[in-house]
């Protein structure tokens, strides 16, 4: 496999892929095959991407302005080219929750949270992600449809919830109810506390 | 590179512009969320209640209901006809 240096290498298996595997495949093949082609092409992995480490990615990430999947004529963002690197790397889980649990970068801790959400076992997944729901800084998001805002636990919860995020299928894991339902889930804690209650004896106060 | 950044600096993420509008914000949403998931879990319960009451009824019991429900269904779309949508 090694003859190859570009990023095809890890693809080009014949079927004989040995490496290692998250939920049982080759982890490139998380992201479907027309987006993958589409990130070989783009200009920002051919001169941004190439040959970096997962500590050389840090470079690359605290210099992201924006998250999304495709835009314009359905080019990848530079985020989405940073989480396809990082699949390619498989850095270990310890570097992904240090890009999570750092404060200072949003968008590196977002490109973290995206990539745990395609990586970790479900319930992982929700012990990692949940603690940011409560992290309500702004991120741009490009798409199609241009440019918007969107703050981090919407971010964080369209992870937890929905099936597709920056155009990326995300695979499939159990809703927290289920995994309640299961035990191997605890309810989650209310991060309101009582702090809920006081708006809502506010809003009846303003009535 | 300049026209990759169109449009990019009509909107803005700076943080902590007015820290109180923005934790209210996040406290809206939080809200719906947890909103959200409580409908949907009495959204399951209520489903289950329906599935238990309906096996316990006999089957004389059940089929009232059944054509009960239709009489209704019928009534409802002789009321709308010629209505428009």
């Amino acid at each position: 496999m090694s003859h190859l240096v570009d990023a095809k290498s890890m693809l080009d298996t014949r079927g004989l892929y040995e490496g290692p595997t998250v939920h049982g495949v080759n982890p490139l093949l998380l992201i479907e095959k027309i987006i993958r082609e589409r990130i070989f092409e783009s200009l920002y992995w051919k001169e941004h991407c190439f040959g970096l480490n997962a500590a050389t990615l840090l470079d690359r990430a605290v210099q992201l302005t924006y998250i999304g999947g495709q835009f314009a004529n359905q080019r990848p963002t530079p985020f989405l080219c940073l989480a396809f690197k990082l699949l390619q790397l498989q850095p270990p889980k310890e570097i992904v929750l240090f890009y999570l649990s750092q404060t200072e970068f949003k968008y590196l801790r977002a490109l973290g949270a995206f990539y745990a959400r395609l990586t970790f076992h479900h319930v992982e997944v929700y012990k990692t992600l949940e603690p940011y729901l409560s992290d309500y800084r702004k991120l741009k998001v490009r798409g199609q449809a241009g440019w918007r805002i969107e703050c981090m636990d919407e971010f964080i919860d369209d992870l937890l919830t929905k099936d597709r995020v920056c155009d990326i299928a995300l695979p499939r894991i159990p809703s927290r109810a289920q995994l309640e339902d299961l035990e191997e889930l605890e309810p989650r804690e209310d991060v309101l506390g009582s702090e809920g209650e006081d708006t809502e004896t506010e809003g009846e106060g303003d009535d | 590179k300049a026209a990759d950044e169109d449009g990019e600096d009509e909107i803005d993420d700076t943080d902590d512009v007015d820290p109180t509008a923005e934790r209210a914000a996040w406290k809206l949403r939080e809200l719906k969320r947890i909103k959200r998931e409580r409908d949907a879990l009495e959204a399951v319960e209520k489903e289950r209640e329906e599935i238990e009451r309906r096996r316990n009824m006999d089957e004389k019991e059940r089929l009232k209901e059944d054509l009960q429900y239709v009489a209704e269904q019928r009534e409802k779309a002789k009321e709308e006809r010629g209505k428009m949508g």
